[in-house]
Formats: structure tokens, sequence, C-alpha cells
């Protein structure tokens, strides 16, 4: 498990990371507080004094207003240094993250990564990511804000020591108790959580049992635990709100407390003339703005341990990664300048030659089999098939052999040299795969058959027509920019498959290695594609197949029998030697 | 604001008007609050003008007045707080519970259509921005616009002029903010959309990591996030500019009646026309203004995606269904205590929406007590004909009758009662044992539950269970292995006692001792009730007095199994021979 960094290291780096922004923004956070909390203070008792009397010389109305209006000039402007400073702040700091934990997840193995579905590392990737940044100039409203107070609190005890101190006395007494209340707060919010979690994940339920539920005809007793669990989630959320509330306007309400207090107080002091209602309107505008900023101490140590926890969710999302992947540094290019994306040209040592398995085992929890102690060797231009029954642990072996599943044992020698990390070394331009299921993306054809592949028109052409692909995007509507995606055009299991495949030969692999395309592809079709990609001599393919054209075609097939191969050799070789071979042979039933 | 505003509240009105006395009471405490709010600084002025004549009693008491009402303000106003959160969360729940049993009466073509994950955007998501408009547009508008027309009230009875001053201040003020804001809004629609495109980018990502690693593309989709980042960058430019311009435009106009109120405040006590105490409340109430403007300027931009979502649950509930329940007829005058059922099919065709027909031309007659084995390989059209005799589907043409009752006839829920299927995936809820066994049914007693298992010969399971019937199960089905789901699948249908059995059979391979269970569990379901078995296993086979063998949706042999067993012609001795698995496939 790796260790998560400590949270303040994270909020560290990111304020290193693009320093001056953040800078800026705490020059606007200052300049706002100087601007909307200090001063208005100190020109209100001008005011005030100014009216009754007990102005000092040189501050006349036209001085007043004149400051009134630098004021709001100077609030104008740091609201808008907001904007300079947020706006580019938020996207590279989010930027930043988000890519390195992409970057993580598409370079390891995919079958242990992702902790919980798609949709939940989303989650991550949005709000947790969003957490960072917003605590990173949070600490900027914070430390203002602390200064902030220093100054009111000072500049009121110059005023009146003694009604300054009582005036706060309501302040501190409600800070206390808000703090007290932290962890009731915490653990009526959790159950409020948890009630809506239950919520939410009934409706999943119901409706993931739809038809169980209407088969059964339970929609009434259904329909009943669901009332139930909205009523515990009602008075879940009205405990949480209703306590939050309180707290809330405590703090609301402390300023007027404050001023009551004052109130009482200042009586005897205004008729002798040492507070003046230029003083008590200072007293009554710092006491406002200091109790709302009492709220934020109290919220600093549960704000922490939030970010505490929003890092930990996204260090699990880089299992495997050392601790500081998370916050590394790099160019994130967001002029739009990124330099072109560089596929490795093909080298020698890139041809292949020969490969040779040994002793693979995999074996791990879950639907499919394992495989134990296979061997397997190729040479270059052949073509292999792997066969055998449902289960058997066709899928685990490709998916071991390439590095996306881990492998317990094993050995894997391209050309003689072993390789030790399969799952970066057996990407293109040595070798791409094609699974079962592809998936393509909400993008053009054109861009999912690329991806990021210079466009060359021939050998794009090439690619669609090993794939059997010409005439479908023919037919397509505008073929080839045609978008894929729920908001695109529909395509057919074949077709995808068959635009998955294309996307494999574009990048002419040494070795090919397909799984099983017969679920997609009806005979015909998948006759034609193993008829154009083994024309061509130079190609290596490794295949899953069950249809006899296929076998026929192969120069070595492979039996698996419950994860372990049964029998190796050619066809003919092994309708007389393999029983399994001749069950399965049968058991293809499909005409020829 | 061109949102449709009537009929969002038309969603939640008919929620909110059987709390009427809660309602009333919310507008009494938020009226309350807001007045106490009002009159508070009016102490303060009170105090002020004392301050150089009473004695220091009067003004200590003046204090203790203003304290006690502070205090007070904060009773009512937590008060409606917890008022207004009931009566929005009641509604909503309401509310969530109507759609809910009228997605759950829709037909099976939409459950396809729409995954589980969509209906939680649509009972919860949607209807939580209700909850929020509630919240919104009760507590925060118009409790922010009594405000205002309260400080201008106050002022009025002060003096006129001041009243008419504030109350052209406060219009100008909701002027300028409204149309900023229509302004605003395309931006921040075009900001959401950016980051939408930035998720819905990383969720088909996330979904595909090995498609783009073993095709090496792992810097080009980098890129792409880059390129996605950076148009959010851009149209946040936009909309934060526009977000600026709209709290410059408000806090502007504000600083400018400060101006006035300083000007005028000056001038007028210096003539004497108003007290020092006067001038103070002006000033108090102009800043206590900037609270709701703030509000409203900030919180309330939420109203397009608060109509975004009404629209969608108002297209969700417009949504019917096909297969209407029936007029009510009784499943047959002996059958309807109990006692297996007759089951005929006449002509019996159907087709999914446009595609092509699944079955054609079926007819079955199958007497009450038999068991019929169905055979054919997948999408032969068995799941589809189980379907339809639970009218799921209705069929294209042809007829289906259950003791010579036609289908349509009796209710849906009278149907569903007397004909049961237990399919291969057994769909577990979060909860106790009991409540899936029962599916919630509270009205089932424990003792009824037990005999059922019992007579199921799953005494020694249940036994071995920690908490029995209290036995927590997950919805993921841990906790519960794949041969016990099946046997919850039989003790539910067992608890009904069902006339017709429609058993799709598990197919995946079972350890010899849970298959054994089942095998014995099956019996006894199967005792003295029709059932129809989709076969997956030679065993079942032996059990079926009747074979019926699809083919593309064709009934492409149908007989008594053990004619068909002896004739070497037939296709079922075919299969006998080659072994079932065949027919898998």
């Amino acid at each position: 498990m790796t260790k998560a960094l400590p949270a303040w290291r994270v909020i560290l780096d990111m304020v290193r990371f693009r320093f001056w922004l953040w800078l800026l923004d705490l020059a606007a956070v200052l300049v706002t507080r100087l601007l909307e909390q200090i001063a208005p203070g100190l020109i209100v008792r001008a005011f005030f004094d100014l009216i009754t009397g007990e102005a000092q010389a040189g501050l006349n109305l036209w001085t007043i207003i004149a400051l009134l209006v630098a004021i709001e000039a100077g609030r104008i402007l740091a609201n808008f240094g907001f904007v300079v400073a947020d706006v580019p702040l938020s996207a590279h700091v989010t930027t930043l993250l988000r890519k390195n934990l992409l970057k993580h997840i598409l370079q390891r193995p995919n079958a242990f990564v992702l902790p919980e579905s798609p949709g939940e590392a989303i989650s991550r990737f949005r709000t947790d990511v969003r957490e960072i940044w917003l605590f990173s100039i949070w600490i900027n409203d914070v430390t203002t804000g602390l200064l902030v107070i220093v100054i009111a609190v000072i500049t009121m005890l110059r005023i009146n020591a003694l009604i300054t101190l009582l005036a706060l006395l309501p302040l501190v007494a409600v800070g206390l108790i808000s703090s007290a209340a932290t962890s009731r707060i915490e653990k009526y919010r959790r159950a409020s959580r948890t009630a809506e979690g239950a919520v939410t994940g009934f409706i999943g339920e119901i409706f993931g049992a739809a038809q169980a539920v209407k088969v059964a005809a339970a929609e009434d007793g259904v329909l009943a635990q669901f009332d139930r669990l909205n009523d515990e989630r009602r008075k879940a959320s009205l405990l949480d709100r209703v306590f939050s509330e309180i707290l809330e306007s405590l703090y609301r309400n402390t300023a007027n407390l404050s001023t009551g207090v004052i109130l009482l107080l200042a009586g005897q002091a205004m008729q002798r003339g040492t507070f003046t209602v230029g003083d008590f309107a200072l007293f009554v505008y710092y006491l406002g703005n200091i109790s709302d900023m009492t709220t934020f101490f109290g919220m600093l140590a549960a704000r922490y341990r939030q970010l505490g926890v929003s890092v930990e969710r996204m260090a699990r999302l880089m299992e495997g990664a050392p601790p500081g992947a998370l916050v590394e540094f790099s160019p994130i290019y967001m002029d739009g300048r990124w330099p072109d994306v560089v596929y490795p040209a093909k080298t020698q040592a890139d041809c292949l030659g020969r490969l040779d398995v040994t002793d693979l085992t995999c074996k791990y929890p879950g639907a499919e089999a394992g495989v134990v102690g296979v061997e397997l060797h190729l040479e270059r231009g052949s073509f292999t098939v792997i066969t055998g029954r449902i289960g058997s642990g066709k899928t685990t072996l490709l998916r071991a052999l390439l590095g996306l599943l881990p492998r317990e044992r094993g050995e894997i020698r391209w050309n003689g040299v072993p390789v030790d990390d399969t799952a970066t070394f057996f990407v293109p331009p040595r070798c791409a795969y094609t699974p079962q299921v592809p998936v393509l993306y909400s993008e053009s054809i054109q861009d999912n058959i690329l991806m990021g592949l210079p466009d060359d028109p021939a050998r794009l052409a090439q690619a669609i027509h090993l794939a059997v692909m010409d005439q479908d995007l023919a037919e397509i509507d505008h073929g080839l920019d045609a978008m894929l995606g729920a908001k695109g055009v529909r395509i057919s299991g074949g077709q995808r498959q068959r635009t998955a495949a294309a996307r494999m030969f574009v990048r002419q692999p040494e070795l090919l290695v397909f799984d099983d395309l017969s679920s997609a592809l009806d005979v015909e079709t998948e006759r034609t594609l193993w008829e154009r990609v083994l024309e061509r001599r130079d190609v290596t393919c490794l295949a899953v197949s069950h249809r006899r054209p296929v076998l026929r075609r192969a120069d070595q097939i492979i039996v698996l029998k419950d994860g372990q191969v049964e029998g190796c050799g050619t066809l003919d070789r092994l309708l007389v030697e393999s029983a399994e071979m001749r069950r399965l042979w049968e058991k293809d039933l499909e005409a020829e | 604001m061109n949102v449709p505003f009537k009929q969002i509240w038309a969603l939640l009105a008919q929620h909110i008007a059987p709390q009427r006395k809660r309602f009333a009471l919310l507008t009494l405490l938020l009226l309350g609050n807001i007045g106490l709010q009002v009159i508070n600084p009016q102490i303060v002025r009170a105090f002020i003008d004392a301050s150089s004549s009473q004695a220091v009693e009067t003004l200590a008491a003046a204090a203790l007045a203003f304290i006690g009402i502070a205090l007070f303000q904060q009773v009512i106003g937590t008060a409606a707080t917890y008022v207004g959160e009931n009566v929005a969360w009641t509604a909503t729940n309401a509310l969530r519970a109507e759609l809910a049993r009228h997605c759950l009466s829709l037909d099976m073509a939409f459950h396809d259509a729409h995954a589980p994950g969509e209906m939680i955007e649509r009972i919860d998501g949607d209807v939580a921005q209700l909850a929020t408009f509630f919240s919104q547009l009760v507590i925060r508008v118009l409790g922010n616009v009594l405000l205002m027309a309260g400080i201008v009230i106050a002022l009025w009875l002060q003096d006129w002029r001041l009243g008419v001053a504030f109350a052209i201040f406060a219009a100008t003020l909701l002027f300028v903010l409204n149309r900023m804001r229509d302004i605003a809004v395309p931006y921040q629609k075009v900001r959401r959309q950016a980051e939408a495109d930035l998720f819905g980018f990383l969720e088909e990502r996330l979904t595909g990591t090995e498609d783009i690693r073993s095709n090496g593309a792992v810097d080009y989709v980098l890129r792409r996030l880059v390129q996605l980042q950076v148009a959010i960058m851009k149209s946040d430019y936009r909309a934060s500019t526009m977000d600026t311009l709209i709290s410059v435009a408000a806090n502007a106009v504000l600083a400018a009646g400060n101006v006035a109120a300083v000007v005028a405040g000056y001038m007028l006590y210096r003539s004497g026309s108003v007290t020092l105490g006067t001038v103070y409340l002006v000033i108090h109430y102009l800043n206590l203004l900037a609270q709701p403007i703030h509000e409203l300027a900030h919180h309330v931009e939420s109203f397009q995606t608060i109509g975004a979502s009404a629209e969608r649950l108002i297209e969700l509930r417009r949504i019917e269904r096909t297969v209407q329940d029936g007029p009510g007829a009784a499943l047959s005058g002996s059958a309807i205590s109990g006692g297996p059922l007759s089951l005929a099919l006449d002509g019996v065709s159907f087709a999914y929406a446009e595609h092509e027909s699944v079955l054609h031309d079926l007819s079955l007659h199958l007497r009450p007590g038999k068991v019929l084995g169905l055979l054919g390989r997948t999408g032969s059209g068995k799941t589809t004909l189980a379907r339809l005799i639970l009218r799921l589907y209705d069929p294209t043409a042809g007829q289906i009758a259950l003791n010579g009752v036609e289908a349509r006839q009796p209710a849906l829920k009278t149907l569903r009662q007397r004909v049961a299927l237990v399919t291969q995936d057994v769909q577990l809820f979060r909860g106790t044992l009991r409540d899936n066994l029962t599916l919630f049914d509270r009205s089932i007693p424990d003792e009824r539950i037990r005999a059922a298992i019992e007579e199921l010969e799953l005494a020694d399971w249940y036994q071995s269970l920690p908490n029995g019937l209290d036995t927590l199960l997950e919805a993921s089905g841990q906790g519960l292995s794949a041969g016990e789901a099946q046997l919850v699948a039989f003790a539910r249908v067992f608890l009904r006692n069902p006339g017709l059995v429609i058993l799709d059979e598990a197919s995946s391979r079972l350890d010899p001792a849970t298959e054994q269970r089942i095998e014995r569990a099956v019996d006894h379901l199967l005792r003295d009730r029709t059932a129809i078995i989709i076969a997956h296993r030679l065993g079942t086979v032996q059990r079926a007095d009747e074979i019926m063998i699809l083919d593309g949706g064709r009934v492409a042999e149908y007989g008594e199994s053990e004619q068909l067993a002896a004739d070497p012609a037939s296709r079922f001795y075919g299969l006998l021979q080659t072994g079932l698995e065949e027919v898998l496939v």
C-alpha cells in the first residue's frame, strides 16, 4: 500500500508550482480584506466624528467621499486581480494533478489499479483534486483573516480597552462552543451522508433488479422500504442541518450580542464623552466582521482532515507509484503549444525473431480461469492460434503474456533476451493488442484509429483495408469523420471490433495479438480479415479462436484445458493426438 | 429568466399542499425573523439619540432589550430553518416515491434503455435540485426580498422621502443584477459544458485503459487531457470575468448609495432635520442591504440548472407504459386459492421494438402440474417466452392464456403472484435475509419464512447462517455464494405459492453439494405446480414431461419427452446423444 504524502506537503508543492500566481491571489485577498473590513470602519468613524464636530483637522466631507471612491476603485482592481490569479492557478494546479493521476493509471496494468468503478474514480479526479486547489488558496483567506482580526482588535483596544475586551467575550464563548461541537457536527454529517448513500444505493438496486421486482409483484413492499429509507434520510439531514444552522446563526448573532454588550457598557462612557458615536459605529462594524472570521478557525482542523482524506483517495488511485508522483512537476503547456506526440520508431531490437514463453503462471480470484505452466514458442512470420473451451484460460494467457495481468511465475524471452517488465515492453512498435471487447471513444473514427499517429493517408487506408472496414466506411455517414459515442453514429459490434483492429494495424507492430474476434464478426468477414492479414507474411500473429477456417490457417495451435496446455502443434497432428482438439473441432457447428 | 417556473412549482406544489399547516408556520417564522432584523437597529437608534440625555439605567434597559431580541431572533431563525427544511424534505421524498412507483411500472424496454445510474440521477439528483429550488426561492430570494421591503417600510414610516429613496435604490440594484445575470448565464453554461466534456473524456479513458496502453497512446491521451483543461480555462476566464462584473456592478451601486447616504446625512444633520441616531440607522440599513444583494447576485444563478432538472423530471413523468394493467379478472374460480395452472399459447409472435421477430407463431398447451423442458441456443427465444408469459412484454400477435383466462385480463399483480420466474442471476438487495426473501413485504410472518426454508430442505444451510433471518446481505451478493443465491431465489418463489413456475437454470458449474441441494429444492418447488424449465442440464430434461426445442424463434420440435427420446429421428434424441452442452452455444 503506497503511503500517501502528508497533506501539507502536497499543498506546499502546489504553491511552489505556480508561486507567483499564488502570491497574486494572496495580494488580492489582502487588499480586498483591508478595503472591505478595515477601511470602512475607519471611514464610518471619521464620518460620525465629522458631523458631530469631533473630527480631526483637515478632514471634511470631500475627503470622506474621496476615500469611499478610492476604496471602491481598489476593490474593483482586487476583484479583477482574483480573476487574473485564480483562473490560471486553478487550471494549472488541477491540470498537473490530473495529468499525474491519469499518467500513472494508464501506465500500470489494468486489472488491479482502479479500486472502484470508473465512475467513482471520476469523483477523485473532480472533487478531490479541486479540494487541493481550494485549500491552497483558502490558506490565504485564513492568514489575511487573522491579520485583519489583529488590526481590528488593536484599533479597538486603543480606543477603549475595557469595552473591547468585554465585547469580545461573546465571540470567544461562541468560538469555544463551536470547537467543542465539531466532532458532533462531523458525526451528524456522516450519518446524513450514510442515509443518503442508503437511498441512492437502494434506487440503484431497485432499478437494477427492475425485472425481478415486477416479476415478483413486489412493488408495494419495495416502495414501502424506499419510503422508510427516505424518511430516515430526512431525519438525519434535518438533524445535521439544524445543528449546523444553530452554530451558524450563533456566529451571526455574536455580532448582535457584542453590540448589546457595548450598548450596556457604552452608556456611561458616551455620556462622559470618552466613547463617541463614531467609535460605536466602528466597533459594531469590526465586531460584525470578526465574528464571520471565527468560523474559519473552527473549520481549519476539519478542513485539513478533509484534505487529508482527499490526498489519500488520490494516492489509492496511484497504487504502486512513489509517494511524490502525485505532485511531480512537469511542463503542462497550458499555452497550447504542446510538443508533437512522439511515437518511437522501430529499431533493430524491436524486430521479432522469436518469442519464447516458459512456465507462464497467472492465477487470481475473479471470473476468468487462471493459467499454469504454459509454454509457448513462436517465430517471425508465423500464425499461432490459442484455442480451448469457455473458461480454459485463453484470454488470461494473452493478458498475462502482455503484462496486462501480473504473472506469478514464468519467463518470457524476446529474441532470446528475457523481458522483465512486460507491461511496458509489449507496446507498439513491438506489439499491439485488440481485446475481445475493445473500447472506442467519443471521437471521430479516424481519431479512434490513429490515436495521435500522424495522418498518413496511405498507411491509414491500408490498415482499414486489412481490417475489412473499407466497405463499411463507405456506407457510414461522413465515413472516417463520423463521430462515435452516445451523441454520434451507432456502429455494430462487428464494426467496432474491426475499427479496433484497424487501430492496431495502423501501428504496424511486429507482433499482432487478437483476442477472440468471432463473437463480434460473422464467419465470412472473419475469414476475409484473416486472408488479408496473413497475406502479408512479414507479420506475426497470435490469436484466440475456435473457428474452423482460422484453425486451418494456423501454423501452430495451442490447446488449453483448465488453464494448462493440453496440446500443441499443427491442426492435423492435434486432431490425431488430442481428444480435446477433436472435441472442440466437432463442437464448432458453424458451417464453413 | 425563461425557465418554466410554473412547471417547477407544479412539480413540487402537489407535494407541498398536504403540508399546508407547516407552510403557514414557516411563513410566520420567516416574517418574524425579518421583522426582528429590521426592528433591532431601531433600538440602537433610540439609544444613540437618548445617550446624551437619558439616565444610564434607561440605556441599560435598551441594551438588554436589544440582547433579548437578538436571542429571540436566533430561536426564530433556527425554527424557520427547521420547518423549511422539513417541508422541503417531506415534499421531495414524496416526489421521489411517486417517481419511483411510476418508473417501476414502466415497460422493460424503458429499463433496458436506462441504466440504474441514470435513475439515481433522476430520482435523487434531479429531485434534490428541486429541494434546492425550494430553499433558494422561499428562504433566500423571498426572504431577502421581504427583508428589503421591511427596510423600506421601516424607513417610510420614519420619513416618506427616505422610504422612496431606498425603494428606488433597491429597485435599481435588483434591476442591474438581473440584467447582468442574464448576460452571464451563457458563459456559465459554456464553462459547465467544458467541464462535462473533461469528465466525459476521463470516464471513457478510465474504462478503456488497456486499449490506450496496448496501442502506445498514453502521450496522446495526456495531451488531450491538457487540451480539455485549456478549454475549461478559457471558458473560465470569460465566465469569471462576467461573474466579477456582476459583483462589481452591485458593489458599485452600493458604494454610490453609501456616498449618497453620507452626503445626505451630513447635510440633513447639520440642518437639524434628522437626529444622529437616524443617520446611523440609514447607514446601518444600507449596509444591511449588502447581504441580500450579495446572496441574490451569487447564489441564485442555479435556476438554470434547476430548470433543466425539472424538465427532465416532467419528461420522465410523461413516459407511459404499453403493458397495461388488466381489468382485474380472477385467474379462474378454483385456482384462485392455489393449485397448478394450465398454460396455453396460441400463435404467439413477438418482436422487440424495430428489430426482427424474436418469436414466430408459437403454440403450446401445458396441462396443470406438468413440466415442460425448453431447449434452444442462446437467442432462440427462450427467455423472451418467459417474459411474455409474465407480461413483461405483450405479444405482437397471438394469445397467452392461463387456466383458460387470457393473460391480459387479470390485474398484473394477480398474474405475477400466481406465475413465478426464477432466473440465473438472482437480484439481491442490501438488507436482511428476511427482506430478501420477502422482498420487503413485512406482512409475511417469520414462521412462514422458516416453514418455507424447511420445506425446501434448506434447514441446515439456514442453521449455518450467523444471524438467521437477520443476517445482513449486500447487494453485490457478497455474503452469499452463487449457489446460495439460487437457493434464496427458490425460497422467495416458494413463499408466494405460485401455480406456474418458470425456471431459467443456472448454467455455471457449482460444487456437487450445492448442486444436490438445488436439485432437491427444485423437486420441492415443482411438486403440484406447473413448470417450464429452460434447461441447461441433462438431469432437468429427465424431469420434463414435455419437450420443446426452439430454433430462431420457431418451434423446431414439441412433444412428450418419452416419445421424443425413443425416436431416433427426433432432434431431441440427437441432443441426448451428443450431450446437452451443445445446446448452450
